[in-house]
């Protein structure tokens, strides 16, 4: 079976053995436990999958149902899919996400297509791991106001989890199945073959438009700079950047972890693919348009002593403008 | 068929006992911390009104974590307890820390917070009962993935002269790598033997912890955000614990 689609057939096989409920005593081995891989766009390397957490589609199910489960907040109000929409690539549409109680919290969502790859999380880089991100929306009082404790009680007298999770992790609910279960599921989430990876890995020179390749060009250009930091496959090199957005920042962005004055503004470089889905842009949901990036970049941007030496005045020209923000969205999921 | 329930019995025990001997002949003992919480000469509790130089406060939430503890021999000889880690509080007295050969020691060290490997790690691989699993209240930084090392919150009289009464919230949450310190006390005559209570008896004086700290102005620390407080506090933490 070839590994790229097997976890679609196998997911296929699961729903149509459910259907007839008979397969289980021919199958010695139940497919809803067999070990997938992701279904990659092209191009895209394997992602690192810790040995403790491979993916099953029991797993990503049971990732899935809790990651759209208020059970998770408090007040049973808010879920992770309140501020990570599938219509929206995973974020929300918001300039800064909108919590429990109606809070108004302190960033702009991030997209979590690919999140399988990030080194670290956040805009901050705070947290190492899928798994141990999971504790941060349930305990910030500004978005699901809970406890993980409180959250693994409910789950266990829940009529359908327990069974749930025995299935997936042969265990009971417990902070540990329970953030294994969601990482899980961010690692079955890929952003989808663009236009720009069939020119890149398929060698189609159709796919991409005149002013699309301009703006490409530009892109990887010295003129524009934005490649050395937009590196790579998810356009990020995921280091941590000011790239001149305020002369001073409400949010101390990297300094917040490291209490490194030389870190303050500095966020980590956001991927570039989906950005036709993922407005508002940056870390505080401040630029509303793909227009007011570049004419930022174009700018030169703020003065700060920590700002990149690749963020400079640029001229660019009307055209070149148009050129480079059609080759953005050319990254995006068709 | 009696003879065989016996052994396995006999070998099941062997396992459990306190005192064993290891493979080079010497035996070994459970030893044990007390710890008693104060606040001057008064136990910690949730319920009485404190005073630090006359100022009134009330706690509602002190837990500290202990580690990377090394007991020392009267010849200097260390022996260093692995992976022991205690999450103290009013609560509790009384911890086993691990098996040491019997003799006599005099002295204990032990890290006030945790080494930056464990503080850094992921709480959730812990069983639930253990000091490092996830707790209720949470005693973890999520957004930063670290343990805060000493908790305490409560609320004070902030009035000028002292006079009024407990009802301004504090807190001092102390984390980060570097706030982590060592103690260190010496001058013990703690006899391990076979039957023995072996225990190291300490006690902790929170008045001690806040030596210097004007309850009325310097109210709340999470540590990043104001680390001049937070190191204060931590710089009290290895005068802040004594024999007992
Ligand atoms: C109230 C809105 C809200 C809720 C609820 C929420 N998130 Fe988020 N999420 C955000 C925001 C805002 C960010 C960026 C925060 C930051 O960088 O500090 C984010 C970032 C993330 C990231 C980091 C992505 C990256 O590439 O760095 C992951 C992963 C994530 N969220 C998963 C989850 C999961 C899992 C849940 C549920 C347990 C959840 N979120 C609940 C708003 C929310
Ligand atoms: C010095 C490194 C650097 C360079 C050069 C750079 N960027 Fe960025 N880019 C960043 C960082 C860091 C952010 C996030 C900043 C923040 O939120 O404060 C960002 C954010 C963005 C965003 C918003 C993405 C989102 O999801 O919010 C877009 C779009 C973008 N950059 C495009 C470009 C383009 C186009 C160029 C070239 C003209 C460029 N960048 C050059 C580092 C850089």
């Amino acid at each position: 079976m070839n590994h790229l689609t097997g976890f679609r057939q196998i997911a296929a096989t699961v729903i149509v053995s459910a259907l007839f409920g008979c397969t289980w005593e021919e199958t010695p081995i139940d497919p809803g436990q067999q070990v997938v891989m992701p279904d990659l766009p092209l191009g895209f390397p394997m992602p690192p999958i810790p040995a403790d957490n491979e993916l099953t589609p029991y797993r990503i199910e049971l990732g899935r149902r809790l990651f759209h489960d208020p059970i998770l907040s408090r007040d049973s109000t808010v879920a992770c899919a309140s501020c990570h929409h599938a219509d929206k690539k995973m974020t929300d549409g918001l300039a800064k996400s909108i919590g429990i109680y109606g809070q108004t919290g302190i960033r702009n969502s991030i997209s979590l297509l690919n999140a399988a790859y990030q080194p670290y999380l956040f805009w901050d880089g705070g947290v190492p791991t899928l798994e141990l991100q999971v504790l941060a929306p349930i305990h910030d009082p500004r978005e699901m106001d809970f406890d993980i404790n409180l959250v693994v009680e409910r789950l266990r007298r829940h009529p359908q989890y327990p069974a749930l999770f025995r299935q997936a992790y042969d265990a009971d609910p417990s902070p540990y199945t329970l953030t294994r279960a969601i990482a899980c599921f961010e690692r079955s989430l890929y952003s989808q073959t663009t236009r720009y990876d069939r020119y890149v890995y398929a060698n189609d020179t159709s796919a991409l438009t005149a002013s699309e390749k301009r703006g490409m060009n530009l892109f990887f250009s010295e003129r524009a700079e934005c490649f050395h930091c937009h590196s790579g496959f998810l356009f990020t090199d995921f280091s941590f950047r000011n790239n001149g957005l305020y002369e001073k920042y409400a949010d101390s962005g990297r300094a917040r972890i490291t209490l490194n004055p030389a870190d303050v503004g500095k966020f980590k470089v956001p991927s570039l693919r989906n950005l036709a889905y993922t407005a508002p842009y940056m870390h505080d949901g401040s630029l509303a348009t793909l227009q007011e990036v570049v004419e930022h970049y174009n700018s030169g941007g703020k003065n700060h002593p920590n700002k990149s030496v690749f963020v400079l005045k640029l001229n660019l020209t009307e055209q070149e403008k148009q050129d480079l923000i059609n080759f953005l969205l050319s990254l995006s999921d068709p | 068929m009696k003879l065989r329930y016996f052994a396995f019995f006999l070998i099941l025990s062997a396992g459990f006992a306190s005192c064993k001997k290891d493979d080079h002949g010497e035996t070994t003992e459970m030893v044990k911390l007390h710890l008693h919480t104060m606040v001057g000469n008064q136990a910690a509790n949730y319920t009485s009104t404190f005073s630090n130089n006359g100022r009134s406060f009330t706690l509602s939430n002190l837990r500290y974590y202990l580690s990377n503890f090394v007991l020392i021999q009267d010849d200097g000889t260390e022996v260093p307890i692995a992976g022991k880690v205690i999450l103290a509080s009013p609560d509790e007295h009384e911890w086993e820390l691990g098996l040491v050969p019997s003799g006599h020691y005099s002295g204990i060290r032990f890290l006030v917070g945790l080494d930056s490997v464990t503080n850094h790690g992921d709480p959730t691989v812990y069983p639930s009962g253990h000091p490092l699993a996830p707790q209720t209240p949470s005693i973890h930084w999520s957004w930063n993935t670290g343990y805060i090392f000493m908790m305490v919150e409560g609320k004070v009289d902030t009035t000028l002269a002292a006079n009024g009464s407990a009802n301004a919230n504090f807190f001092y949450h102390i984390g980060l790598d570097q706030m982590a310190r060592s103690v260190s006390l010496s001058g013990a005559d703690v006899h391990v033997e076979a039957g023995g209570e072996n225990s190291f008896h300490l006690a902790f004086d929170l008045l001690k912890a806040l030596q210097g700290v004007d309850m009325r102005t310097e109210i709340k620390t999470h540590s990043m955000d104001n680390m001049m407080l937070a190191e204060k506090i931590a710089n009290n933490w290895p005068q802040s614990f004594t024999w007992e």
